[in-house]
């Protein structure tokens, strides 16, 4: 557990850095890596890959398998695999080109690779479709990151004038983890998850879905499953990809509710009179209250967890007649919930002149229960990276799937598929379907993978339908004069 | 008096770009207002004695504004400190005589030579763009509501205002958002605020500081702006204008440093920006070893001690806190080698090869031993107060900022400090004088100290060298 969570944390902290030394100029220890790693492969060894296996693929390994069933869960194997058949190159292209032919959204593009031997590869920058496949066929990364569009082809950054080489456009992107709800979640901590917390991952989109859509105008939004404990989104509308880092922290700052470190106890404090925007969010909030937090996590069972709420409110006497009312009883959650609001709720802290207003506190334990919590550094630097959609994370050989905000309610992360589930429906289908048809199909429409790549076509559908109107509006002009 | 710009002879100069020796004397069409965006340079000839004069006088008022910000006065306080500073150094007289001219003529030129000396560096843009736009801001405040238009309209800014029909289809959205706006404004009742206010339409990228705080209607890309929050949209156009002019005269710089009269004018002004460096880590002693850490946190702030406490406790810090903690621990004089062994020690639960993989390329790029090399310094008090907030699990941060009320207050009384100190601590904290808090949190944990020696903690490594007895250096902080 402890080495997971740690794990993870690093591989944060590595873009993190990266992106702060990039920030300001050359990051040389990467060079030398892209350097070192280019000899490595020049030699092309296989075995580099089979010195080194994923943990969770270690214990797969049963010695009585055939050496064909250790194949099938190799993950070297299974990885390549999917690299070959599974993964959309052109809608990917599509949609980072938001055209269909190449021009500097791709081109100069930054694209960071790490290696199964932790080589972490920056400054990647493909002139099509076809080159970045072949790079990520031979490369076999088990982590692609996107990083910005730079004034310059990323991959001649060594030989440009610094001055001439600088950031200037990204996607607007956020990135909920679980692990930032570990002070709220009952059910698991770190890099855990199951279907008791998930249901934060659903609140998180719907909130701030809505929120980029009626309040900043933005259409084209992708969420995105991180393959194991979190969501990502990436913003996609021009005008978001044209964001300077002075806007984006004011979006980051205009969403987040739940502020503090580890020794504040009260994280939300909000004004009696909602802004509109937190309004809607707290209609949503409502409805996800008492089903995720009052029953699935239970936060008014156990003293523990009641405690940690008690001790939001800023008023010690209430504190403890509460406290004295709930110790030793087992009653329920729900009815813990609604004996600490009618409290709360009385008249006499509604109309006294000092101190704070307890009738809204009910409300701001809503949101600090239930309100998405982001990690801001990702979303408020243009120069930092984030793993891209259609990875597959290598603790848990989840593909990293787009998730439909409309239908986010059923999405389930653990019928996501996985490296050894693909390969298995393909195998099936194929045995069971020969038909000249079937045979020209593309491969991911014959697993699961298939609704995942659908929604992630639609979307790419919608840019280019818009660049495409764009550019007949920018014709017609053109011929008026 | 007459013409007071003529040049002495010899010490003229005239090949920069940005002074026309042209010997103009200042016309009064040429200020029609006290306020000025600075978009053309000054149109006047200057000895290089005024040149220097002028550049320390906006100094002074810049710096004002940075100790002010620094100490977070309140609004009011803010303005009297302003008020004064620019009495002494920078009048700017209202109306249109010669006086006023001549006032505002050194304005203008005075910020054209800072912006000379202050464009060399990204950090000393920012530096300049953050105090320039506090003055312009104080400034614009100043003034009525008719000089304000006066000057707006100079500028020929478009704005889209909302019409009344609009504003009343959106009437309830407004009116929640406006609660703040109304009652600074003198206003009750919001509903007649919103009614008589006139509202622009402006992209939402014009006001990140109204976005950021929610105090504005955001709908579908647009922001509904009142016009009470008018400086917001002003103050966006300044800085953007002002900072694209920086980068700009930073390119052209290598040609005015030419002028050897100027240059070391301009060095010499840029110089006065710091006291005491404690960022400065070019000579890392490498007296202390990683074994005497323990001993020697007695002396640390709060917010290390707090981290130390933490990293033992946990056996782990998250990044934020082993960036603000690693780069302290340098700065007291942990070597990068003694460094390497007490957060190996430190982080007890994980193996050596993971520690060597995962963690000694970051404290040697600390050290500026990896990556691009930068010898990175370790942060003051107020990087700390304001960038990089701790969320869950993080450690980092000041405490007098960061934590309850509660928890600030339970940490004093378990550090010894008496229940009035804690009280006087906790209240300053609460106004936002986090510096102060901890100023007076070193007073009163050292006694033997006189106070009044103890400045203002600025940074932890300052507090750190004042309890081991350390004085500061005085020369080092007086800028003559
Ligand atoms: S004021 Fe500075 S030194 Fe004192 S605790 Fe805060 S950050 Fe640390
Ligand atoms: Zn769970």
């Amino acid at each position: 557990m402890l080495d997971v969570q740690a794990h993870d944390e690093i591989s944060d902290i590595m873009a993190m850095d990266a992106a702060e030394q990039n920030f300001f100029s050359d990051d040389d220890m990467t060079e030398v890596d892209r350097d070192m790693s280019k000899v490595h492969l020049n030699q092309a060894t296989p075995d580099r890959f089979k010195t080194k296996s994923f943990p969770m693929a270690a214990s797969n390994f049963n010695s009585k398998l055939t050496s064909m069933q250790a194949m099938e869960n190799d993950p070297v194997i299974l990885l390549r695999t999917f690299y070959n058949r599974f993964f959309p190159y052109k809608t990917y292209f599509n949609w980072l080109n938001y055209d269909t032919t190449p021009n500097k959204n791709f081109v100069q593009r930054e694209f960071s690779f790490t290696l199964a031997s932790d080589t972490y590869l920056r400054y990647n920058s493909f002139s099509d479709a076809e080159e970045l496949r072949n790079e990520i066929e031979r490369l076999q990364p088990v982590k692609i990151d996107i990083g910005a569009i730079y004034t310059a082809k990323p991959k001649d950054k060594k030989t440009i004038n610094p001055k001439a080489f600088q950031p200037v456009e990204k996607e607007l992107v956020f990135d909920i983890d679980m692990t930032d709800y570990d002070e709220i979640r009952t059910c698991c901590s770190g890099g855990d998850i199951c279907h008791k917390c998930w249901g934060f991952m659903t609140v998180a989109i719907k909130v701030i879905h809505a929120a980029l859509k009626e309040d900043f105008g933005f259409k084209h939004i992708l969420w995105v499953y991180s393959g194991r404990r979190g969501v990502h989104c990436w913003v996609c509308d021009e005008r978001a990809r044209k964001l300077n880092n002075e806007a984006r922290s004011a979006i980051v700052s205009y969403l987040e509710v739940v502020k503090g470190g580890a020794e504040m106890s009260r994280k939300v404090k909000l004004p009696a009179t909602l802004h509109p925007s937190l309004t809607r969010s707290l209609d949503i909030l409502r409805q996800y209250f008492l089903p995720l937090v009052v029953k699935d996590q239970g936060v008014f069972n156990d003293e523990k967890s009641w405690k940690k709420i008690l001790n939001i409110i800023p008023d010690q006497a209430v504190q403890a007649k509460l406290a004295e009312r709930w110790e030793g009883t087992d009653a329920s959650g729900k009815s813990r919930w609604d004996d600490l609001r009618t409290e709360l709720e009385k008249n006499e802290y509604a109309k006294r002149k000092t101190g704070d207003k307890l009738n809204l506190i009910p409300r701001d334990i809503i949101f600090q229960y239930t309100y998405p919590r982001l990690d801001d550094k990702v979303s408020t630097n243009i120069n930092h990276l984030l793993k891209s959609p259609f990875c597959v994370h290598p603790k848990t050989q989840r593909v990293c799937v787009p998730i439909n905000p409309d239908t986010c309610d059923q999405f389930d992360p653990f019928s996501v598929p996985t490296l050894q589930t693909l390969t298995k429906e393909l195998e099936s289908y194929n045995a069971a379907n020969t038909k000249e048809t079937d045979k020209r199909m593309a491969d991911y429409d014959k697993t699961s993978l298939k609704e995942y790549i659908g929604t992630f076509e639609l979307f790419v559908d919608g840019l280019l339908k818009e660049a495409l109107e764009r550019k007949r509006a920018e014709a017609s002009v053109s011929m008026e004069f | 008096m007459s013409k007071p710009m003529q040049p002495k002879h010899q010490n003229r100069f005239n090949r920069t770009s940005l002074y026309k020796p042209t010997g103009e004397v200042v016309r009064h069409s040429e200020y029609p207002c006290r306020l000025n965006f600075y978009l053309r340079p000054p149109p006047v000839e200057i000895s290089v004695e005024d040149f220097e004069r002028f550049a320390l006088d906006r100094l002074q008022v810049l710096k004002t504004i940075e100790n002010a910000t620094l100490r977070n006065k309140k609004a009011d306080e803010f303005r009297r400190e302003m008020d004064r500073v620019s009495s002494e150094h920078m009048r700017m007289r209202t109306g249109h005589t010669k006086e006023a001219m001549e006032d505002r003529k050194k304005d203008h030129v005075s910020h054209f030579i800072l912006r000379l000396a202050y464009c060399r560096s990204e950090d000393l843009r920012a530096w300049f763009l953050r105090q320039e736009c506090a003055l312009f801001r104080y400034r614009f405040e100043l003034e009525s509501r008719k000089d304000k238009e006066v000057f707006l309209k100079s500028l020929d800014i478009n704005w889209k205002v909302v019409s009344q029909e609009d504003k009343m289809n959106m009437k309830a959205e407004l009116e929640s958002c406006a609660i703040w706006t109304a009652k600074a404004a003198g206003i009750q009742n919001v509903k007649d605020f919103v009614e008589n206010e006139t509202y622009f339409e402006v992209e939402f990228e014009k006001v990140p500081d109204l976005i950021g705080r929610r105090s504005v209607l955001v709908r579908r890309g647009k922001a509904f702006v009142p016009m009470t929050e008018q400086i917001s949209l002003v103050m966006d156009e300044f800085k953007a204008r002002l900072s694209k002019a920086l980068e700009a005269t930073a390119k052209a710089l290598p040609r005015m440093d030419e002028d050897e009269r100027l240059k070391p004018v301009l060095l010499n002004v840029e110089k006065q920006y710091t006291g005491k460096d404690y960022g400065d880590v070019t000579n890392v002693t490498g007296k202390v070893k990683a074994s005497e850490v323990d001993g020697l946190s007695q002396h640390f702030p709060l917010c290390m001690s707090n981290l130390h406490q933490s990293l033992r406790k946990d056996k782990h810090l998250k990044h934020g806190g082993r960036m603000q903690y690693g780069l302290f621990l340098k700065g007291i004089g942990l070597s990068v080698e003694e460094a390497l062994v007490f957060w190996r020690k430190a982080f007890g639960n994980h193996t050596d090869d993971k520690f060597q993989k995962e963690y000694s390329y970051n404290i040697r790029h600390n050290y500026g031993l990896e990556g691009r090399r930068v010898n990175y310094a370790p942060y003051s008090c107020m990087k700390i107060i304001q960038s990089n907030q701790p969320s869950t699990g993080d450690h980092h941060g000041c405490p007098f900022r960061h934590f309850s009320a509660q928890s600030l207050e339970a940490t004093l009384y378990k550090n010894k400090v008496g229940a009035p100190q804690v009280n006087e601590i906790v209240r300053l904290a609460k106004d936002r004088h986090y510096q102060l808090a901890c100023t007076r949190y070193f007073e009163v944990t050292h006694p033997e100290m006189q106070s009044g020696q103890v400045g203002t903690i600025e940074h932890p490594n300052q507090y750190f060298d004042m309890s081991q007895g350390k004085l500061p250096d005085s020369d080092a902080m007086t800028t003559d």
